[in-house]
């Protein structure tokens, strides 16, 4: 039977669009923040974890192995995970089974990317991301690849453009409050909806801006935990779900439902012993590259019913002072999207229920939060439920 | 650390070419588009799908497929994606457009530009063909796009 698992620290350090720090320096900061959060020094970890979700960003393979030394992790044990974007929850639920398995006790999750070094931009790395015999010689990119989805699911369900927007005007006015956020802003609606078409429904200000950052997260057993923190909050539910990569042929070619995230959070749910998530889970970070993957995600994680997801933000419910507030932080839309350092959204859960979230604090009692990634040809999902006792 | 000089910035840049194999499928399939301009897929044994792109195996039976079936060049327009952006990011005028088209007699079918049509001519659902280029090369461009049914 697999251990408990706590979360008993967080290293946090600002996103920006481009950071002079290395990898290397970027990992230190937030591993070393981690570690001084929870009053640990560096032979406390038993081994660590890393996530990058896109080696090629940095063009250095197996890039985390410049950072082993920033993240505490001389001679001791190192992995490195990758699911594309959903890396970044795949990876500290890679670190929760490293401490249930039984074999460390404290183990160092950190994930990092560095997006602002390829030239001219970010989005011609992303064109090495698709299949080189059908996909790739049509010269897809990823705006193409997400209105494609997107046209789909507002089809679908009946929901709009002027929804999402809604969503752009909460998480980049919530990023406001938040730190280390990099894309802060004070929106309208109609800023949204006038911002430039980049592929319809999905607009400039519909989309996450590129960005180097990184984070951290450190897991302890039941067995040490408590004499590390007073308060630890614990890994409750972990689920994980991935389809295949023939996304035009596969069975379910429906990109409009994204049956691996509904799988992926009916395992987390199961094992956390949640039945309604709507009425269970008092926050949510979930993984909002786009506007409408806010929207997917919020369904699939059950915070709303399906198709429901329109009439959450309308009604208001997934602000910060919402019923059940979602990226209170600013997501991945406000906060900024260094794809694996998505872990993010852990983190910010994590502060949540710690009651550390500063300005990003919701207005009530936080027990149990719920965040998730996404990633692949509309291929990965991965989702952790925390919470305290 | 504030006042430190401005960062330093290194240069370089890494060219690699490939040659990848099209696959035991993929051979196959392009080698009929480029001779025959018929689109073939692969029919499962055991649920009765017809795989295309064509699969040497069912993902869901888990079953070798071997038996080669043809397609109809024409289909039903599933979703569609037109953007200002081109593939390196450059701002565009007009939009080009990508669609999922799945094909007559298959159970999956092909990501393409739509091409002779605007983008609010499209809608879901509709009628479409494919249009071969004269010139083949035994690649997924020998089709030069789909456009609505004439």
């Amino acid at each position: 039977m697999a251990r408990r698992v706590a979360i008993v620290s967080v290293g946090m350090d600002k996103f920006a669009s481009r950071k002079v720090e290395t990898v290397d320096e970027m990992v230190y900061r937030v591993a070393k923040n981690a570690l001084d959060n929870a009053k640990l020094p560096r032979e406390a970890i038993g081994a660590v974890v890393f996530g990058c979700a896109v080696d090629a960003f940095t063009a250095t393979q197996a890039a985390e192995k410049v950072a082993i030394g920033g993240a505490g992790g001389r001679l001791r044990p190192t992995m490195r995970n990758c699911t594309s974007g959903s890396t970044a929850i795949s990876t500290p639920i890679l670190g929760y089974l490293h401490v249930a398995s039984g074999l460390y006790d404290v183990v160092m999750c950190v994930c990092f990317e560095k997006m602002s070094e390829c030239r001219p931009h970010a989005q011609h790395v992303f064109n090495t991301v698709y299949d080189e015999y059908f996909v790739r010689p049509i010269g897809l990119n990823v705006a193409i690849q997400c209105s494609l989805e997107a046209r789909m699911y507002l089809r679908r369900y009946g929901n709009t453009e002027l929804q999402m927007a809604k969503v752009s005007v909460k998480n980049h006015g919530n990023a406001l409050d938040n730190p280390y956020a990099q894309l802060g802003k004070k929106l309208t609606v109609e800023d949204v909806m006038n911002s430039p078409c980049i592929s319809w429904p999905v607009k400039l200000l519909d989309t996450s801006p590129t960005t180097d950052g990184a984070r951290a997260v450190i897991f302890a057993s039941e067995d040490v935990a408590r004499d590390i923190t007073d308060d630890p909050i614990w890994v409750k539910g972990i689920g994980r779900g991935g389809d295949s990569c023939w996304f035009t042929g596969r069975r379910n070619s429906d990109l409009a439902r994204l049956d691996y995230a509904y799988y992926a959070a009916k395992q987390a749910y199961e094992m956390a012993n949640i039945e309604d998530p709507s009425q269970e889970i008092d926050v949510a970070e979930v993984y909002d590259p786009f506007t409408y993957k806010e929207m997917q995600h919020v369904e699939a994680l059950g915070l709303c019913p399906e198709g429901g997801a329109g009439r959450m933000i309308d009604e208001g419910i997934s602000l910060r002072e919402g019923k059940l507030p979602v990226n209170p932080s600013g997501g991945l839309l406000g906060e900024g999207n260094p794809i694996g350092a998505g872990m993010s959204r852990l983190c910010w859960a994590y502060l949540q229920i710690k009651g550390q979230a500063g300005g990003c604090q919701v207005p009530k009692d936080v027990n149990t939060a719920v965040c998730n990634g996404w990633g692949g040809m509309y291929q990965y999902n991965a989702v952790m439920v925390i919470g305290r006792d | 650390m504030e006042n430190q000089s401005q960062p330093i910035k290194l240069q370089g840049s890494i060219e690699i070419s490939y040659e990848w194999s099209a696959g035991v499928a993929g051979s196959r399939f392009f080698q009929e588009i480029r001779d025959n301009k018929r689109i073939m897929g692969t029919k499962c044994p055991k649920c009765g799908r017809v795989l295309v792109p064509p699969r040497i195996f069912c993902e869901e039976c888990f079953v070798d497929v071997e038996e080669w079936v043809e397609v109809s060049s024409k289909g039903e327009l599933v979703t569609f994606g037109e953007s200002y952006l081109g593939t390196d990011g450059s701002k565009l005028k007009e939009p080009w457009i990508v669609g999922i088209i799945r094909l007559d007699g298959a159970d999956g079918g092909l990501i393409h530009y739509i091409g002779e049509a605007r983008p609010e001519e499209l809608k879901i659902g509709m009628r479409m063909e494919a249009v071969f280029n004269e010139k083949r090369n035994g690649n997924i461009l020998d089709i030069k796009h789909f456009r609505p049914s004439k």
